[in-house]
């Protein structure tokens, strides 16, 4: 655990934060973009299930992550509002989310490592837990979630058995 | 008029401490490209600029105990710069004779500078033996406008001019100046990715990319320059390149030395570039860049030179003296011109325009963007074309209006998109010139087949691909085609067939060069590689593992280096190139039959004439080249044939048809064929009827990726704004088909596209 703890100390600094699935969710606001509202999305055929498509972002095609299916969480019951537009080492992703909540400020002493839940959870996509003004808020390591190991996942699941 | 830089240089120079070395690294590389490259400048004021900047560098490195005598050099350099400037801007009309003056001061020579005034075009007469010269110190900032002041601070320079170099030839009468104007602006990016590099390098001289950049960047130069026939510029360019070569081959460490020797060098090519560009314009013999003759002996004898036995002068200013004296110091006095050379090269600079001037080069990402903004444009038009406040206004004015602005945005977006797009023609011509000259030189007999010229692609894509074609070619040609009597005797006609054809194959374009020559030879391929360290004796390659070796940087096979190829670059650059632009190259060979190189290109950005068609609630683009024939099927026309295939018969012809909803998941679609539409999709070899809900209209898209977040998609070539401003996806019709056949979603290899 040493390393997450040192990883925390340096977490301090501003997130967007953002409600998914009744959880309130925090991305470092350095990797953020923009945000946009829900447009129509393209599903594009033979890729995971949480590749949800892609969109026109003003004449750039960029795909779009949906984070419940990521999470193996069951699907949205209303409408998602937003796609908030993440660049990680020069890839922009969008990642849906339910809303947009605050930008907020967390200071490094605000902020926990995340806990060990065993193997069937998927904390390693949590740079840590912020709990500052008595909310807690799970911090996204969005690297490691938009991770190009992961995209190469992608590229190489063999998709056909999903797409009959 | 003083170049701006300088002015800027000055300021800068006097407010800067010696441990700033971020401002001071910027103030090098201004002055470092102001040197070499600006054509507005004399030679002088530009050896000024260097030697300022060599000064900086010297901080940077933190090789001198005193780097504030240094920062005083250079800051001198930089005065005694703008001082030249200023001469010759006063010195108008007659730029030529203020250049003279300034460069005869620094080469000490009164006597020839009246002798160079009287018949400049002369070469004056000069001591032809390499002079032994006593290093004298010399302060930059003597420069003085007039000549008497000049001759006092005389330096004593070596005089290098051999007999025999007194110009570097004439431009070849048979010379295609559009092909020379290319060769001169691509040259000079070359030289551009050179400089980069070498700056690259000392900072990091065990950087080999670096030194392998700075190697190719000569290598084509020469290569390019002895096809064009310009015999002096390749050969020094070979000199130099050798000297690359030797540092690639760890033969040579990359020492102060040798880097003051690569960026003369680098300089030097440069002048050589603008040199040519005059003598083509006055149709006098090329002008011998100043530095040409004092380089040549030095690249002639690096290993003295590099050793530290100068056999130049080291000039080094008084400021600088506590300069260990291992250290060589370009200096402002270094260049030793021949005159006329000077006096040459001054009067083009002042001359008309040139066959490079003519186009404008714009940054491709200025470009992409301009397309577009050019496609948002359109699309916002037909939204409001579309909004029922103007369609059902009943306000005819009005809609004629808008319609009419639309008329022009659509002519707009043709436009912009033809800006990137190029036919390979010219690209091609040039191939065909270098075929005849290449196969003349190597005494063979080639015949050039060339298919499919008019195929566009995109302006960088063929930017892009025409050096490694320059090297495939030459290669076919010099190392491929045997010689006549070697094909009589293996039974071939004495001509042999090069044949370089491109086409667009789904959603790509594929250019391939086909000869008929010996083929690879694959023992000696892997005997090389394991020569060279490239492959271990244990390892078990396959054929096209072997072919690929061909690839690996310095991987030679050829026996004797020529100036035509054979030194191991070309094929890594080669892929290199064609894996910058996201391509591929494939290897086909056959021993004694020939050789098929296949270069594959995504069509990123190649405007497509695509059908738009609908399935479920998706919408996908077919490219239209794809499409043979649509139609709506008669429920007589379709069989099943068991245990699940269908067929469809059409005049004669049974067709697999391929269910676009089942293959790609989409719900909602039409599942009998009779309601929905078939389109018979495929190249010749493999033809499946496609079945689509819709057909929705032709429409032009242009290609875009589905962005690196998503990767390829097996069967989808990419994504195109369609005019609702959503994504409609492009299928790649040769890799759908080839899923559909075989389930298969790996990435198409050779032996399935061939």
């Amino acid at each position: 655990m040493a390393s997450t703890v040192d990883r925390t100390t340096s977490l301090g600094g501003k997130y967007l934060t953002f409600f998914l699935a009744g959880e309130e969710y925090g991305v470092e606001i350095l990797r953020v973009q923009e945000i946009i509202s829900m447009m129509p999305v393209t599903r594009v055929p033979r890729t995971p299930p949480y590749i949800r498509g892609v969109i026109n972002l003003r004449g750039k095609v960029i795909p779009i992550m949906d984070l419940r299916e990521k999470f193996g969480m069951p699907p949205a019951t209303e409408p998602e509002q937003v796609m908030i537009v993440v660049q990680v080492d020069g890839v922009q992703i969008g990642v849906v989310a339910d809303k947009v909540s605050e930008v907020a400020s967390i200071p490094s002493e605000d902020i926990d490592p995340t806990p060990d839940f065993g193997a069937d959870f998927h904390t390693e996509f949590l740079l840590g837990l912020g709990k500052s003004n008595g909310r807690l808020r799970l911090l996204l390591d969005i690297e490691r979630v938009l991770s190009t190991d992961e995209v190469a996942a992608i590229t190489s699941m063999p998709a056909l058995a999903q797409a009959t | 008029m003083i170049p701006a830089e300088l002015n800027d240089a000055a300021f800068i120079v006097i407010q800067l401490q010696p441990d700033e070395h971020d401002d001071i690294k910027a103030l090098r590389d201004t002055l470092r490209h102001f040197a070499v490259f600006d054509d507005t400048a004399s030679t002088q004021v530009r050896a000024h600029a260097q030697h300022a900047a060599t000064a900086l560098s010297l901080i940077l490195l933190g090789g001198s105990d005193d780097p504030g005598a240094l920062l005083a050099q250079a800051s001198e350099a930089i005065d005694a710069a703008i001082k030249v400037a200023e001469q010759a801007s006063r010195g108008e009309p007659r730029i030529t004779k203020t250049d003279l003056i300034a460069i005869v001061h620094d080469a000490g020579d009164a006597g020839a500078l009246s002798a160079a005034m009287d018949a400049p075009v002369e070469p004056p007469a000069r001591p032809t033996a390499l002079a032994s010269v006593e290093p004298q110190p010399v302060a930059p900032t003597t420069v003085a406008p007039s000549i008497a002041v000049a001759a006092s601070s005389a330096v004593s320079a070596p005089v290098i001019v051999h007999a025999t170099f007194a110009d570097g030839g004439m431009v070849p009468d048979d010379a295609d100046l559009s092909l020379l104007g290319d060769f001169i602006a691509e040259s000079r990016d070359s030289m551009a990715g050179a400089e980069a590099a070498l700056l690259e390098l000392e900072a990091n001289p065990d950087d080999i990319e670096a030194v392998n950049t700075v190697f190719r960047a000569f290598h084509t130069v020469k290569g390019t320059a002895a096809f064009m026939g310009l015999d002096r510029l390749a050969e020094f360019a070979h000199h130099a390149e050798s000297l690359l070569s030797r540092v690639r081959d760890r033969e040579l460490p990359y020492t102060q030395a040798v880097a003051n020797l690569s960026l003369r060098s680098n300089d030097v090519l440069g002048e050589f570039l603008v040199a040519v560009e005059a003598s083509v314009q006055s149709q006098q013999p090329i002008a011998l860049p100043s530095d040409y003759a004092a380089l040549m002996h030095d690249l002639l004898n690096v290993d003295a030179v590099v050793a530290g036995v100068e056999t130049r002068a080291v000039v080094q200013s008084a400021t600088a003296s506590d300069l260990p004296s291992a250290t060589p110091m370009p200096s402002p006095s270094e260049p030793e011109p021949s005159i006329d050379a000077a006096a040459r090269s001054s009067v083009s600079r002042a001359g008309a325009k040139t066959e490079a001037d003519l186009s404008v080069r714009v940054r491709t990402d200025r470009l992409d963007r301009l397309i577009d903004m050019v496609g948002e444009l359109v699309i916002a038009q037909s939204m409001i074309a579309a909004d029922p406040a103007v369609a059902n206004s009943g306000q005819h004015e009005l809609v004629k209006k808008v319609s009419q602005a639309g008329k022009i945005m659509r002519e707009l977006q043709d436009l912009s998109m033809s800006m990137r797009m190029v036919p390979l023609k010219s690209t091609f011509q040039k191939l065909t010139r270098l075929v005849r000259d290449v196969a003349l030189k190597a005494g063979k007999v080639v015949e050039l087949v060339t298919d499919g010229e008019e195929t566009e692609l995109d302006r960088n894509m063929v930017d892009a691909i025409a050096d490694p074609l320059v090297h495939m070619v030459r290669n076919a040609v010099d190392h491929g085609v045997e010689g006549p009597s070697e094909r009589e005797r293996a039974g071939k006609p004495r001509a042999g067939r090069v044949k370089l054809a491109a086409f667009q194959q789904g959603g790509s374009v594929i250019v391939e060069l086909r000869d008929d020559g010996r083929g690879l030879n694959r023992e000696r391929i892997l005997a090389k590689a394991i020569e060279k360290g490239l492959v271990s004796p244990s390892q078990l390659l396959t054929d096209s593992e072997i072919n690929g070796l061909i690839f690996a940087p310095g991987f030679s096979t050829a026996e004797t280096v020529t100036d035509i190829s054979g030194r191991g670059v070309g094929m890594d650059v080669v892929r290199r190139n064609i894996e910058s632009i996201r391509g591929r190259i494939d290897i086909h060979s056959v021993l004694g039959q020939g050789t098929t190189f296949q270069i594959r290109l995504p069509l990123t950005l190649a405007v497509t004439d695509g059908m738009l068609v609908r399935v479920g609630a998706e919408r996908y683009v077919v490219p239209l080249t794809s499409i043979s024939l649509s139609f709506r099927p008669e429920p007589g026309m379709l069989s099943t044939i068991p245990p699940g295939g269908e067929v469809v018969m059409l005049r004669g012809e049974v067709l697999p048809v391929v269910r676009l909803h089942q293959l790609f998941g989409i719900p909602g679609a039409v599942t009998n064929p009779s309601d929905g539409i078939l389109m018979i999709v495929g190249d010749g070899a493999y033809r499946v009827a496609l079945l689509v809900d819709q057909l929705l209209g032709q429409q032009q898209v242009v290609a875009k990726a589905l962005g690196e977040g998503v990767g390829e998609v097996p069967g989808i070539s990419g994504g195109a704004i369609l005019s609702d401003g959503r994504v409609g996806l492009i299928i790649d019709i040769a890799r759908m088909t080839q899923i559909a056949r075989t389930g298969d979603a790996r990435p198409t290899g050779l032996s399935q596209a061939a």
